[in-house]
């Protein structure tokens, strides 16, 4: 027989004590989300940087970016970029994803994680790699010049860099789009081979416009991530100088000599006013794609397309990209650690060397970078995959004003490119008492990651949570658990495997990571991909190769791994 | 004893509301089923006593305990109202044994593990289950699995059980068989339950008594002989059975009997509330009611036979009368495009007012 009302009323009021924790994490997501924003908010209205006892109250440090004409140059070029690339990628990204998703294009299996490469792969050593296989005396240019006598390319320009932007990010249009073709059944294709079109005709006319909002969302995505651009633009824009957002931001520093933090936090500010409503809008338009994917979703029968003739053309399409895209870059990083000089004239087999790697090793800088990555990779990883598996739990199946806080709460730092959250972070840690002790630690690093990466982690929990049905949980609930016994019981065991695939995947992110680290790097907490970014200003071409390499492998290991254990690269 | 009182309960989605007034009882030992169309409102009825879904006015009591009151603002959360629930997709857990599946609500009571072992044995024994204990739910198959999902929500003694669509997982040979062992079961260990259902055929053979849900309010409810031979609305009538439907205009109404004329035909039948003489009506007739006759009579219209069709049991006849068809079932084949009488006894016909 069930409680009477007077029995239960006590328990009803100590029901607070299972909110607790709820509170908690909602309070702390919102301080390590907030806190860097605001302060960068704070310091772009103030005449000096935030720390000094001359600050007062200002526009001077809008007035002084405004009135800078390296902004407006750097803010064209960003717009530029930003459109050339998704101009650019997503019609490759699309048509890439028609023919692996719906074509019988012989080896797909094999060849999809490398599509996916290119995502992994650190943007500050991509970039290093066109420079050392693609520059001026580049491994290909110099070869070119021996073959045909002429290497008849350049890549320091704003064009050049938004086609090696665009073909870069076709894999972030890839993914949405082949998912957004898996849901859609192929009977819409079937029609349109019967009613006489190719493969080419129906991909152009049935297949790719029926995923438009897919491809929609995928545009503003990439034309995003065009204005986050840094480490490309940082090593590719800066033979001829042109200059973008980030690394305007990033000069600013060398330009005036003294640490110009309200003009930087102004330059951020205007950063965040492109990038904040572009997040809105992908938000807005990843929940219409869902719809729309929903809508049309008979995928029970797929039949691939037959490609026939056509096969030809669509492998050499494949393997053109991803020669630019994944061998170039790579091979040239590869060949460059391994010499001394490169140059006209010299062969690869005079120029051999270990020393990079020596050098490396022989520095307790390097060799602590490279154990850092790793251990924000595994260790940080998992830590920041708990993080994100709270949060989950703190919004997961609750309809609530608290839910939708956090909602939108996740979406900030996805405003915030990688370079701004790092400096927030760094200021943070400069300043707040409590705080600076962990500062050199690689805790800063690791907080700043996880925040930074924290829309991305939450997307890889949610989607692992929301697979759980909800029936599973309510059953637990009727027979008399309680919210926390249910998430501990029933939907952690049962969202184990997907805890460990996100795992793996944060871990790729991190080891990818480079822009975030650029601040915050200090001795004791370096990690090769902000390390990186200081050699290369350095002009520690030889470090610089070696140090690339091992992130690669690292990288490659970890995508080893999550295809070993059929991680699914993508969400 | 009444296990299960809802009254008055209210209910809606955003603006869409699913439940207006609701109200029923439901005695210790009794099963009541819940039938209606989809968006009846029947399962979200269930659920709102589950605990699952908030209504806004209205009280629920289990026992003597009230576990929602609109009024007092009073909605005890599902984990504190002990009931047992079958969810349709049965719901048990991937991760656990069929044991633990079985085991947890009674390690959420606190009962020592020994206690745990010889109930959880007991249950599964009942429910003839008693080697599949250290099986897990996807080794079973379908019938197990929903006795699993039973065996759950029974093994800590719920004052009521709520079955949601328990059987409409099984296969249909094996849905019959399920229904009567169910029946036996809850007949056998005097359960009360609360059992959502589309398929009327099932309500009536497991059930006490039947609501039939239309548009989140009651149409009518009764023991299924009620609802199956004295539907109080066309609603109720048309949803129980297989039916026939003539339209007419009601030409006169006495002594409990209407007579109904179309276009050529004019028959009397049994008056249901609301039927006025001078007002258009309507005639309804289960098919199994519906005999076939040679010549003209009483409650008698000619029909042109469409086609005969075998259904393995019997013969399904399709006339065709006015602008109307007419189905009967018959022992043999008759001869398509032939002219025949339909006889529909008085007795068998309810008229009713149309909207």
């Amino acid at each position: 027989m069930a409680a009477d009302t007077t029995s239960i009323a006590p328990v009803a009021r100590l029901q607070w004590l299972s909110r607790f924790p709820r509170g908690l994490t909602i309070l702390v997501t919102a301080m390590a989300v907030l806190s860097p924003l605001s302060l960068i908010l704070y310091q772009s209205f103030l005449t000096a940087p935030f720390f000094e006892a001359n600050k007062s109250a200002g526009l001077d440090a809008y007035r002084f970016v405004f009135d800078d004409s390296d902004f407006w140059h750097a803010f064209l070029n960003s717009g530029v970029l930003a459109i050339g690339m998704t101009l650019i990628a997503v019609p490759l990204g699309a048509m890439l994803a028609f023919v692996m998703e719906r074509t019988d294009l012989p080896g797909k299996r094999f060849l999809e994680p490398i599509i996916l490469v290119p995502s992994f792969v650190s943007p500050m050593v991509l970039s290093f790699g066109y420079v050392v296989a693609a520059g001026p005396v580049g491994f290909y240019s110099v070869w070119s010049q021996d073959l045909f006598g002429a290497a008849p390319w350049g890549i320091y320009s704003i064009p050049a860099m938004a086609v090696i932007a665009g073909l870069t990010h076709v894999p972030n249009v890839y993914v949405y789009a082949s998912a957004a073709l898996k849901s859609l059944g192929s009977d819409v294709e079937e029609a349109a081979r019967i009613a006489g079109a190719s493969p080419f005709r129906v991909a152009v006319t049935v297949s790719l416009p029926l995923i438009a909002p897919a491809l929609l969302f995928a545009a503003v995505l990439v034309f995003f991530l065009g204005f986050e651009l840094f480490g490309l633009p940082l090593v590719l824009g800066d033979p001829e100088g042109h200059l973008v957002l980030s690394t305007y931001l990033y000069k600013l520093t060398n330009k005036l000599g003294t640490p110009s933090y309200h003009l930087m936090a102004a330059v951020a500010i205007c950063i965040v006013a492109v990038t904040f409503p572009l997040v809105l809008l992908q938000r807005h338009l990843l929940q219409n794609a869902r719809r729309y994917a929903t809508i049309k979703g008979k995928a029970g029968r797929m039949k691939e397309l037959p490609l026939g003739r056509w096969k030809w053309a669509a492998m050499a399409l494949l393997l053109a990209w991803m020669f630019l895209a994944v061998v170039v870059p790579v091979s040239g990083i590869t060949l460059r650690a391994f010499v001394t000089n490169w140059g006209i004239g010299v062969t690869l087999v005079d120029a051999f060397t270990l020393d990079n790697f020596r050098a490396v090793f022989e520095e307790p800088t390097h060799t602590r970078a490279i154990i850092n990555t790793i251990l924000i990779g595994t260790i940080g990883g998992a830590l920041a995959v708990a993080c994100y598996t709270a949060i989950g739990f703190a919004t997961h199946r609750r309809n609530d004003g608290w839910s939708r806080f956090i909602d939108y709460l996740v979406l900030i730092p996805r405003a915030i490119p990688g370079l701004l959250a790092g400096l927030a972070f760094l200021w943070l840690f400069l300043f707040l008492p409590p705080l600076q002790p962990l500062r050199a630690t690689l805790f800063s690093m690791w907080l700043a990651y996880t925040v930074v990466w924290l829309a991305y982690g939450m997307r890889l929990i949610s989607t692992s949570m929301f697979q759980v049905s909800t029936e599973l949980e309510e059953a637990a609930r009727t027979i008399g658990a309680t919210r926390g016994r249910i998430s501990r019981e029933i939907t952690l065991p049962l969202i184990r495997h997907g805890l460990l695939g996100s795992w793996l995947l944060v871990f790729l992110i991190f080891e990818r990571e480079y822009s975030t680290g650029v601040y915050l790097l200090a001795p004791g907490n370096e990690v090769i991909g902000a390390q990186l970014v200081s050699l290369w200003q350095g002009g520690a071409i030889d470090l610089v190769a070696a140090l690339s390499l091992i992130n690669i492998v690292l990288v490659g290991i970890g995508l080893a791994l999550a295809l070993r254990f059929g991680v699914r690269l993508r969400d | 004893m009444t296990e299960l009182t809802v009254d008055d309960l209210h209910l809606r989605y955003g603006d869409t509301p699913i439940l207006n007034g609701v109200a029923l009882t439901l005695e210790r030992g009794q099963v009541v089923s819940l039938l209606g169309p989809s968006g009846s409102g029947k399962t979200t009825l269930l659920r709102a006593v589950a605990g699952l879904e908030s209504p806004y006015q209205g009280t629920i009591r289990i026992g003597n305990a009230a576990v929602f009151d609109g009024a007092r603002g009073l909605d005890v959360p599902a984990e504190r109202r002990n009931l047992g629930l079958v969810f349709q997709s049965y719901a048990l857990w991937p991760h656990k044994t069929i044991f633990d599946n079985v085991g947890y609500g009674l390690r959420l009571r606190k009962v020592s593990a020994a206690d745990i072992k010889t109930q959880v044995t007991r249950v599964l024994e009942q429910l003839s289950l008693g080697h599949l204990g250290e099986r897990y739910p996807h080794q079973l198959s379908g019938g197990q699995q929903q006795r699993v999902a039973l065996a759950r929500a029974l093994v800590y003694n719920p004052p009521v059980i709520l079955l949601d669509e328990p059987l409409s997982n099984l296969d249909a040979k094996l849905r019959e068989e399920a229904r009567a062992w169910l029946r036996e079961l809850i007949v056998r260990l005097q359960l009360s339950a609360l059992c959502v259902t589309h398929d009327q055929g099932e309500a009536m053979a497991m059930s006490d008594r039947i609501l039939l849900l239309n548009n989140g309010r009651i149409e009518q409810q009764g023991t299924p002989l009620e609802m199956y031979s004295d539907p109080k609305t066309l609603f109720a009538a048309d949803f129980m059975g297989s039916n026939n439907q003539l339209k007419g205009e009601v030409a006169e109404v006495r002594d409990g009997v209407a007579m109904l004329g179309g276009d050529g035909w004019k028959l009397a039948g049994v008056t249901r509330p609301g039927t006025t003489a001078g007002k258009p009506g309507v005639a309804m007739i289960r098919v199994e009611r519906v005999r076939v006759a040679a010549s003209a009579g009483d409650n008698r219209i000619a029909a042109k036979l469409i086609t005969s069709m075998y259904i393995g049991d019997r013969f399904e006849h399709l006339f065709e009368l006015a602008n109307s068809r007419i189905r009967a079932y018959g022992e043999s084949a008759l001869n398509a495009g032939a002219a025949y009488f339909v006889e529909l006894p008085r007795d068998a016909i309810w008229v009713f007012p149309t909207a």
